[in-house]
């Protein structure tokens, strides 16, 4: 009973603020003088992207410098977690060797489901990347969900599974440089029309035959999804590889 | 057709609320693993995918919402994403434990016994 006085001082408290404040509270008429020039610049004027979802055009667009450094505080921690497991080419060779008892992951049921999802993902997180400038969404939360697919093919088939399809690690590492350098490749773009560094319009043309692209927002998005879900898949793969194996590696004894 | 949806819709919410109570109370109740995790299935299924695809019939049906289409998708295709992946989950789930020998049981019929003996 004592423990229930607490909750019902807060459910009452909740309530109340719901019911009896909550309406009384001012509400926003008129648009701020900033909201007003974001919108007008990021939405409606001749030289903005033209993006429905203007907070991806912000983001990429006014706080641009601001996302690319975020987008290289991720690339540092990708390439910590790399440092913390470097190996060298012999033992990179028996990490990717299968052990013996291996028996070739989990069941039947889990195999054939993890295909059609992986499958189902793929659209998904496409979709979520190359939609950011239309929809909720963009390039890190579609490289989130691509990285995903071969995590759960990690965990029903094992990582070997993905080695010998021809996804290492080293292929991973190079998806995500290319990611990176599209990235920057499209920010110094206008520099070499005399705009400025992260400049949007009108470099870059907001349709494309009638389809709405969003100016430099797509490609922007595109070069982050590829960049994160590579970066993610590489740091998997790393810890995928079986404890035994790495503390052989490292020559820990047993 | 509106209304038909809307109230589809909102009975399917509320079962999901339902199923949500009793996968947490079953989770809190049940004496052992494997029928604790039929528990989390219950709420997984009956309390994410059941109210998802009554969010998309609600969306559907809903007038004057913009991009409804869009929304409804969306929670069609990840109503059934979980469909498929919370059952494949739990049995991923009950197979290792079973196979890694974890739960203290004493089981009446026991159909996997020859996974434990393969080891």
């Amino acid at each position: 009973m004592k423990r229930l006085i607490p909750l019902i001082i807060i459910l009452i408290a909740i309530f109340g603020l719901a019911y009896y404040i909550a309406p009384k509270l001012p509400q926003q008429t008129e648009l701020r003088p900033l909201g007003e020039f974001y919108l007008e610049n990021s939405y409606f004027g001749d030289y903005s992207a033209k993006s429905p979802e203007v907070v991806t055009a912000i983001l990429w667009d006014y706080r641009g410098v601001d996302t690319l450094f975020e987008t290289s505080v991720f690339f540092l921690a990708i390439i910590g977690s790399l440092t913390l497991f470097r190996l060298n080419k012999k033992q990179e060779k028996e990490a990717k060797q299968k052990l013996e008892e291996f028996s070739g992951g989990l069941t039947l049921v889990i195999k054939d489901v993890t295909k059609v999802i992986v499958a189902m993902i793929l659209a998904v997180s496409a979709s979520i990347a190359l939609h950011g400038h239309l929809t909720p969404g963009g390039g890190f939360q579609g490289g989130s969900a691509l990285a995903v697919a071969p995590l759960l093919i990690i965990a029903a088939y094992s990582k070997y599974a993905l080695e010998e399809n021809g996804l290492d690690k080293t292929r991973a590492l190079i998806l995500r440089s290319i990611g990176l350098l599209g990235i920057v490749l499209v920010a110094l773009v206008p520099l070499l029309s005399g705009g400025f560094i992260m400049q949007n319009q009108p470099i870059f043309p907001a349709e494309i035959n009638g389809q709405l692209i969003g100016g430099s927002l797509i490609y922007y998005n595109f070069f982050e999804f590829l960049a994160v879900g590579a970066g993610f898949t590489a740091v998997f793969l790393l810890l995928a590889i079986p404890e035994k194996v790495f503390k052989k590696i490292l020559g820990v004894r047993q | 057709m509106s209304e038909i949806l809307f109230y589809l819709g909102a009975i399917m919410i509320i079962i999901g609320g339902i199923c949500d109570l009793f996968g947490a109370l079953g989770l809190l109740k049940f004496p052992n693993f494997y029928i604790r995790l039929h528990a989390a299935t219950v709420g997984t299924i009956g309390g994410a995918v059941v109210p998802l695809f009554g969010v998309g019939f609600l969306a559907l049906g809903a007038d004057f919402l913009p991009h409804k289409y869009a929304i409804a998708g969306a929670s069609f295709v990840t109503g059934i994403i979980v469909l498929l992946a919370a059952p494949a989950g739990a049995h991923a789930l009950a197979y290792a434990a079973h196979k890694a020998k974890l739960v203290k049981w004493e089981p009446k019929v026991d159909h996997l016994a020859e996974v434990r003996r393969n080891d």
